[in-house]
């Protein structure tokens, strides 16, 4: 009977962890539009924390570029600039969802172009929950 | 003189005064010609580069509207953003794809080869203008339709190019119309794009 309990008690502990802050990011939804020569990529993905507590997004790597950065586009004064964005917050019970304009992967030094229709794995790195990976479908150029 | 020679002569004064008044306003409420480039205008004739590699003069457009873009390929976010927005945009239209053309000229006329762009904008299922040019001419063009960019060197080598992101209405005799802003409904652009095509 003792050694029974023993798991179980220890399933209880862990679910106890969970409800004591800590984050449980759960990634989806990832997708890019497909590019042609050496132009880089953007990767746009749905990111869920529904855990306890707050994580960040710290930064981004692929086998399928050189370089992969969180990126910002932003309207300033009717001018659209991209620039690094720092670390994202995603609060505990949030979800965040990255959407064209906004907050996206930049993919530069693509090893080949990206082709409407494959897929390709993306990590997306966090203070807490560490790497995470995501598949990431590269749909129509017109998808919005 | 009279006192009703006097008061003739005043009619006619204050009739002349009144002509003039209203030929003055009448002026003034004219739209001014797009040919000129002086303050207060918004585009005009101009001649860049096709996708083809040859000149294309911007009487070309003329016939139907034109939604004008000001971009650059190597733009992963905004531009196909708003390229597709417009693809989007001309399909809610629902006069098929002549009734508006949809312009690209490139602020990055050193990467942007016809070639490049072509490549670039073949991505898309719907028609596109793809134009660029000299660095002079692209500055011209620019200046016309009162487009801001600017290059900005990237951490980790190459640059970007931070630019004008609204979209130039212009009708079917290259007459500016209005601008479609990226933060506004698409209702509010598919009225504009009504108004330009009607």
């Amino acid at each position: 009977m003792k050694r029974a309990l023993f798991p179980f008690s220890a399933i209880l502990l862990l679910a106890a962890c969970g409800q004591n802050g800590e984050p449980d990011i759960q990634l989806g939804n990832a997708w890019a539009r497909p590019t042609r020569g050496d132009a880089p990529g953007a990767v746009y993905v749905a990111i869920n924390n529904k855990g306890a507590a707050d994580d960040r997004l710290t930064g981004a790597f692929t086998d399928h570029a050189a370089m992969a950065m969180v990126h910002q586009s932003e309207l300033v004064d009717g001018v659209a600039t991209m620039r690094m964005a720092g670390e994202i917050n995603i609060p505990a019970g949030s979800r965040i969802e990255m959407v064209p304009g906004g907050t996206h992967i930049m993919l530069e030094g693509l090893r080949a172009p990206l082709k409407t229709g494959d897929s390709f794995d993306l990590v997306l790195k966090f203070r807490k929950s560490g790497d995470r990976n995501v598949t990431v479908d590269v749909t129509k150029a017109e998808q919005l | 003189m009279s006192l009703s020679h006097l008061r003739l002569m005043l009619w006619v004064i204050a009739g002349f005064v009144a002509a003039a008044t209203a030929v003055l306003i009448w002026r003034q409420s004219q739209p001014q010609q797009a040919e000129s480039t002086a303050f207060g205008t918004m585009g005009g004739p101009f001649t860049l580069t096709g996708t083809d590699g040859k000149p294309f003069a911007s009487s070309k457009l003329n016939g139907r509207p034109a939604a004008v873009f000001f971009g650059f390929t190597h733009c992963p976010d905004v531009c196909p953003t708003t390229l597709a927005r417009l693809a989007k945009l001309r399909r809610q239209l629902g006069q098929g794809d002549d009734a508006l053309s949809i312009v690209f000229v490139s602020v990055d006329p050193e990467r942007d080869t016809p070639a490049e762009l072509q490549t670039y904008l073949s991505l898309f299922d719907t028609p596109v203008v793809g134009l660029t040019g000299t660095p002079a001419q692209i500055e011209q063009v620019k200046k016309q339709f009162g487009v801001f960019s600017r290059k900005v060197e990237q951490p980790g080598g190459g640059y970007s190019v931070d630019h004008t992101a609204a979209v130039i209405l212009l009708d079917r005799n290259g007459q500016f119309v209005a601008t479609l802003s990226p933060d506004e409904g698409d209702q509010v652009a598919l009225e504009k794009l009504k108004r330009a095509a009607a």
